[in-house]
């Protein structure tokens, strides 16, 4: 089969996403609208936490802020993921610097939560936006 | 965010409760608040006190439940949490578990649902101590 032949078909399992935010209000406004997106939408309010849950569960996608509350921790988890090689993807997020040559999807805050469900269900190939 | 009067509860067609998970160990919020999703709730996640009172505190937000650990890192602890929507929210209603001994006189003043849920605690002792207060707030 050629590669043009093959079509790629919407999934139908929830994938599951972590949200690592270190503004509570935030990440709860991000994580209620992935939800509304049907979406499986895991927190964590710091590197340490997101370390933990990534080690107990698996994670298709990973919607990052790179300004948490301890500095760097959110640059450290980047390398870390890469130097995993895991499956998870990852969408970045910060308010201050632009990481120009991250390969990865980058979101600048302040940003509309819908566009970043919009991005994450590009991502992940997730045909199911919140009924209106 | 929108309000928990907006979402009605498929079982009963009632306005969804919404809880509010006030955790420090991830893996426990994590289930908790999994668990109750799946029985319907509308869940929030806080790490600490501090993060709970900021959600508490957000004009978009209604919170029905507060369902708080005692120790918890940050300046706070549950039981200050407790006092703080005693005082400054009294319609909403706090459940407190705690992993230590403590005084459940404490927890009795503080607590409308009883003494405090020791923990390991069932995900399903949750949801019957969450029903146990709706059932209390009925009556009167």
């Amino acid at each position: 089969m050629s590669a043009a032949s093959v079509t790629v078909l919407p999934r139908r399992t929830p994938p599951s996403i972590l949200v690592v935010e270190g503004d509570v209000r935030i990440r709860c406004r991000v994580s209620d609208e992935l939800r509304a997106w049907g979406f499986k939408v895991l927190e964590a309010g710091s590197a340490s936490e997101a370390l933990t849950v990534l080690d107990a569960v698996p994670v298709d996608l990973l919607f990052l802020a790179l300004d948490l509350p301890v500095a760097g921790s959110g640059w450290d988890m980047v390398r870390h993921i890469r130097e995993r090689r895991t499956p998870t993807k990852m969408i970045l997020t910060c308010g201050e610097t632009d990481p120009l040559d991250s390969p990865e999807p980058f979101v600048r805050k302040p940003y509309r939560v819908a566009e970043v469900a919009e991005l994450v269900a590009r991502t992940l190939n997730w045909h199911n936006p919140p009924q209106a | 965010m929108s309000t928990s009067s907006t979402h009605l509860s498929a079982e009963a067609n009632t306005p969804l409760q919404t809880i509010l998970v006030v955790e420090d160990e991830v893996l426990i919020r994590l289930v908790i608040a999994e668990y109750l999703r799946e029985c319907g709730y509308r869940v929030h996640e806080a790490v600490s006190a501090e993060e709970a009172i900021l959600i508490l505190q957000a004009p978009e937000v209604s919170v029905d439940i507060v369902f708080s650990d005692v120790e918890m890192s940050g300046e706070m602890d549950g039981f200050e949490l407790a006092r703080w929507v005693r005082a400054n929210m009294p319609e909403t209603q706090v459940i407190l578990t705690s992993g230590a001994e403590r005084s459940a006189d404490i927890a009795g003043t503080l607590c409308e649902a009883g003494p405090l849920l020791k923990k390991p605690y069932h995900t399903q002792e949750v949801v019957d101590r969450i029903k146990q207060l709706k059932a209390k707030a009925k009556r009167f």
